[in-house]
């Protein structure tokens, strides 16, 4: 026994299981499950995340009506009403059910969330990515392009927007795609220029590997976790944005969203009246599903950058 | 008294796996005057010793056990007040990479100033004066406390930084690995201020370090450190001439000497055992050549051999004998740890030198007067304010022929372009000017579409093996990557030849390390599968940049053996690019020494090394440091550190530094020199201006 110990220690062979390789998804996925196991944080926000993903999935379950349901009583609104039994949060000046828009919106949040956390985190690795790898007038064009997102203001374009095209949540997913990608971009290519210039990067150009062999096999892996960190990121970002677009009355009036139900809120003199119970639930959400995208965002931040770790 | 005594230290850390016992027990006295040596491979506790000392271990580490005395007071008892303001005036330390320790916004003079007012007690006046004295004390312009950190080229910084250390007149200066890092001549300046030092200041000095030759060229007494372990204690006399203990022996054995070179390095095989649980006989037992089954059982007490040397070695008795058996190289396959590592090798008992005398007429990589420029600054930003792009002549018109099987090596300072022309011939990047031609391929030819072939045949071996493999990728996956890139289709054949390629670089058994990951093996287990990496396409070129630098010495000769090896096996050409002058003397045929992008000296290795012609190769080879107290090392004549080669220069490049600059060297670029054979140099002095006048002596700056 005291001799095998000593092979091990000479050949410096321990016994731990070892990590076979893979293709660049199972590393990816890896990587992530890595990110929620060792940050409870990150598991917090992954939780919250997945339990409003599960309320907008079944939302037609969950909610007793329509969010757009007016509910009448002896032909006349039901206005107003305190929370009951039948009516959990309530309702709206207009006689809908305050409870069942609430479950309704967080269809609108996630959807937009995640569509242009996607496409932020997409455009901008794969810009960041081309832009730091080949450098030269390519990436003079692209990040020229980049500082042009940065000169515009996000809110303003985004009314702009709207008062072109007919309102709808996909425009704050294309306004996002359209000037987000420039931090990302900006992020990735940094990294992309280290990387690239390490060793094992030569070692793939010496025995002979093509660009696209050495950007997606040899580059990209290390830079995933800084697109997914950026990516949730976005899923903040986006969902206060629509909140603020939707209070701001530039949003889709037909689509109950969080942000939609507190411009009504506000337009209703709940706040006046008291009726807490219209405005602290949507503000409740978003302020969570936001959270949740942060709380990821930093188990991302820890594995990239290990001294923030606590020893 | 002794000036510091150290009484049963151990330090701990805390780990994920454990207690480490970093530093285990140790006990010494150091005297007023004394300049102590602390030698020992990484991790065998140098470091945390000296941190421990002067309290600034990391937050895991805690000092278990023992008493410090300094002047009689222990340290480990002082309050945290009292031991900052013992710090820095009574006890200096210079960390390593100290060159980065000088805030670059702020004059050095007035950095200086502000710790003597602040610290020293000192007010304006009298801080100047003093930082005018420190200046020259360590040999510095006194002119140059008004310039910025920028400004002063590595060696100077690293004088600034004595200086600093020695303002408030410290009793005990401690160093760790203060000459790492730095290139030969830098090295040699430091080594000298420190000499120099102990005559004006009688100054106690403690530094730690990996290199035995500093422990020769700057220390009168040495400790030697293994496993966090005091094994031997002596004065640096008799540690080089009578070392009394087997590490001691295998230390010296593996370290290259420029005066007498050895036929072959002896590796010491293994690693120093894993100090979260240290064996119970004596830790250096598995790679001792001399162990036996007692030494595997109990554990080994320093024992005095004579009036101050003191030894931990079971066999003391018998150390006469063991010294004889150790200058065997041999004796080192014996250990229990070569036996693992080395089952079934090649023997080691290859004769290079008959495949180096095979080289016939067939010259397989010709370099034909190849520059390579770039240009810095300019971009956008650049234009809008104004700046001129520079033009940076990395490599200058560079010649030179390889012929198949031979080994050349490269050599020079940091910045000389040897890099750069190793990375052209790889074809990384592409020359400026010039025609590099690998048997009879034309570089300029190759593209995407048809260059895969000369991919297979020429390889790059990196200096830094933590870096040079993919941390993602397995063993396994990085080997097979450049055969999956060259079109082997079938996972078994792939296997086969990589299994094979590992064993050949004695990375044994072979399938134990398919299924791990970079940063599961040690740096010379990585090191060799970065070789095998390089061989798996069985190349005909290997061009290898700084290939042990970041080792060990004690793994660095294992490897270079393993690549002398197996270059004469495969028949391998190899070029070696280095700034170490003795390894360059042990591996290759030939040697050029560049400087400033051009080759200003070529020819057979020992030529060189004991017949050298440029100036420039004399101070290079003077400034490498002889491991051996009675050979002090010469004074090095040439100064300045080296220049940026921002433009073409008319003369010879080195005319600025050289001794022997004379009135032709400014305006006549040298020529190619034919001394005997194949050994030429670039040098006025045996041209036909040889008698041209000599130039006056440059301002000696710098330099005792």
């Amino acid at each position: 026994m005291q001799h095998e110990i000593k092979v091990n220690e000479i050949t410096g062979i321990t016994d731990a299981k070892v990590l076979s390789g893979g293709s660049l998804l199972t590393n990816f996925l890896r990587t992530n499950a890595e990110v929620f196991k060792r940050d409870r944080l990150a598991l917090t926000g992954l939780i919250i995340l997945v339990f409003f993903a599960l309320i907008a999935i079944f939302a037609p379950v969950i909610a007793p009506r329509g969010p757009f349901e007016v509910i009448e009583a002896d032909g006349f609104w039901l206005s107003n009403e305190k929370p009951s039994t039948d009516y959990l949060l309530g309702t709206t000046n207009l006689g809908r059910d305050i409870f069942s828009q609430l479950i309704y919106g967080s269809r609108v949040a996630l959807l937009v969330g995640f569509s242009a956390a996607l496409a932020v985190a997409v455009i901008g690795t794969i810009v960041g990515l081309i832009a730091g790898f080949y450098g030269g007038w390519v990436d003079t064009i692209l990040m020229r392009l980049a500082d042009v997102a940065f000169g515009i203001p996000f809110l303003p374009f985004i009314i702009v927007l709207v008062a072109f095209l007919t309102p709808s949540i996909w425009i704050i997913v294309l306004a996002m795609a359209m000037l987000l990608w420039r931090d990302t971009s900006r992020v990735i290519r940094s990294q992309v220029l280290v990387v690239k210039e390490q060793a094992f990067v030569s070692a793939g150009k010496v025995s002979g590997a093509s660009n696209l062999r050495i950007i997606f096999l040899y580059i990209a892996p290390s830079i995933l976790p800084l697109s997914a960190l950026y990516g949730s990121l976005a899923i903040g970002w986006a969902i206060l944005t629509e909140a603020s677009v939707s209070f701001l009355g530039f949003s889709d009036p037909d689509v109950v969203s969080w942000g939609f139900m507190l411009q009504d809120a506000f337009n209703s003199q709940a706040l006046s009246r008291g009726a807490y119970y219209w405005i602290i639930p949507p503000g409740l959400a978003i302020m969570l599903t936001v959270m949740s995208g942060f709380f990821i965002s930093r188990g991302y931040e820890e594995v990239l950058f290990p001294r923030l770790r606590k020893h | 008294m002794a000036l510091l005594e150290i009484r049963n230290l151990s330090v701990n850390y805390r780990t994920q796996r454990g207690t480490v016992h970093a530093v285990d027990n140790v006990s010494f006295d150091l005297d007023s005057g004394q300049h102590l040596g602390v030698i020992g491979e990484s991790g065998c506790g140098k470091s945390t010793l000296m941190r421990a000392l002067v309290r600034v271990l990391p937050r895991n580490g805690d000092i278990v056990r023992g008493e410090v005395y300094f002047k009689g007071r222990n340290l480990l008892e002082l309050s945290e007040d009292e031991m900052r303001d013992l710090r820095w005036s009574e006890i200096a330390t210079i960390p390593q990479a100290s060159m980065d320790s000088l805030n670059p916004v702020q004059k050095v003079g007035k950095q200086l100033e502000d710790i003597l007012i602040r610290r020293g007690r000192h007010d304006r006046a009298t801080a100047k004066r003093r930082a005018v004295d420190l200046f020259e004390l360590v040999g510095l312009d006194v002119e140059r406390l008004g310039h910025y950190p920028h400004e002063y080229s590595g060696g100077m910084k690293q004088r600034a930084v004595i200086a600093m250390a020695l303002a408030l007149n410290p009793s005990l200066l401690i160093s760790d690995e203060p000459l790492t890092a730095l290139d030969v001549i830098v090295q040699h300046q430091v080594l000298e201020v420190l000499k120099q030092l102990e005559e004006e200041l009688n100054l106690t000095i403690m530094l730690a370090t990996h290199d035995i030759s500093v422990i020769a060229q700057a220390c009168d007494s040495v400790v030697v450190m293994y496993a966090g372990r005091l094994v031997e204690q002596t004065d640096a006399k008799t540690f080089f001439s009578e070392p009394a203990h087997p590490y001691s022996l295998g230390l010296q054995q593996a370290f290259p000497n420029l005066v007498q070179p050895k036929d072959i390095l002896v590796s010491i095989n293994g690693y120093p055992p894993d100090l979260h649980t240290p064996p119970t006989g004596c830790r250096f037992a598995q790679r001792c050549p001399f162990a036996q089954e007692a030494c595997y059982q109990s554990d080994p007490v320093l024992t005095s051999i004579r009036d101050g040397h003191l030894s931990a070695c079971l066999r003391i008795g018998e150390m006469d004998t063991l010294r004889d058996a150790a200058r065997q190289p041999h004796t080192w396959l014996q250990t229990e740890a070569s036996r693992l590592v080395q089952q079934n090798t090649h023997n080691g008992k290859q004769e290079p030198d008959a495949v180096a005398t095979q080289h016939d007429d067939d010259t397989i990589l010709r370099v034909n007067q190849v520059s390579k420029y770039y240009q810095i600054g300019g971009g956008i930003a650049g234009l809008i304010r104004g700046q001129k792009r520079q033009t940076v002549y990395a490599v200058n018109n560079i010649s030179f022929e390889l012929k198949r099987g031979e080994s050349l090596g490269l050599a020079g300072e940091s910045g000389c372009g040897k890099s750069t022309t190793g990375k052209m011939l790889v074809k990384l990047l592409e020359a400026t000017h010039g025609e590099i031609t690998f048997d009879g391929i034309d570089l300029r030819t190759l593209h995407a579409k048809n260059q895969l072939e000369f991919r297979r045949r020429v390889q790059l071996m990196f200096q830094n093996p933590f870096e040079a493999l993919n941390a993602r990728f397995t063993i396994y996956r990085s080997l097979a990557e450049p055969l999956i890139i060259h079109g082997w289709k079938r996972d078994e054949e792939r296997l086969e030849r990589i299994i094979e390629t590992l064993e050949r670089v004695n990375l044994r058994p072979a399938e134990a390390f398919l299924d791990k990951l970079p940063h599961q093996l040690s740096g010379g287990q990585l090191q060799r599968v970065v070789l095998a990496r390089a061989l798996v396409l069985r190349p005909d070129l290997i061009v290898a940049d700084e290939p042990v630098s970041m080792l060990d010495v004690s793994v660095r000769a294992g490897i270079l053996n393993t690549m002398k090896a197996l270059a004469a096996e495969m028949g391998l050409t190899t070029i070696y690019i280095s700034h170490d002058l003795s390894l360059l003397q042990y591996t290759c045929d030939r040697i050029a020494i560049m400087y400033l992008g051009q080759i200003v000296e070529i020819g057979p290795a020992d030529e060189i090394i004991n017949n050298p012609k440029h100036p420039y190769t004399q101070a290079l080879i003077a400034a490498v440091p002889v491991p051996d107290p009675k050979i002090p090392s010469p004074p090095l004549r040439i100064r300045r550190g080296v220049p940026r080669p921002t433009e073409i220069v008319q003369g010879c490049p080195f005319v600025e530094r050289c001794p022997e600059a004379m009135e032709a060297c400014r305006h006549i670029a040298p020529p190619n020199v034919q001394i005997a054979g194949q050994h030429a140099t670039r040098c006025h002095l045996y041209g036909e201006h040889a008698d041209s006048p000599k130039l006056a002596p440059i301002a000696a700056e710098a330099i005792s």
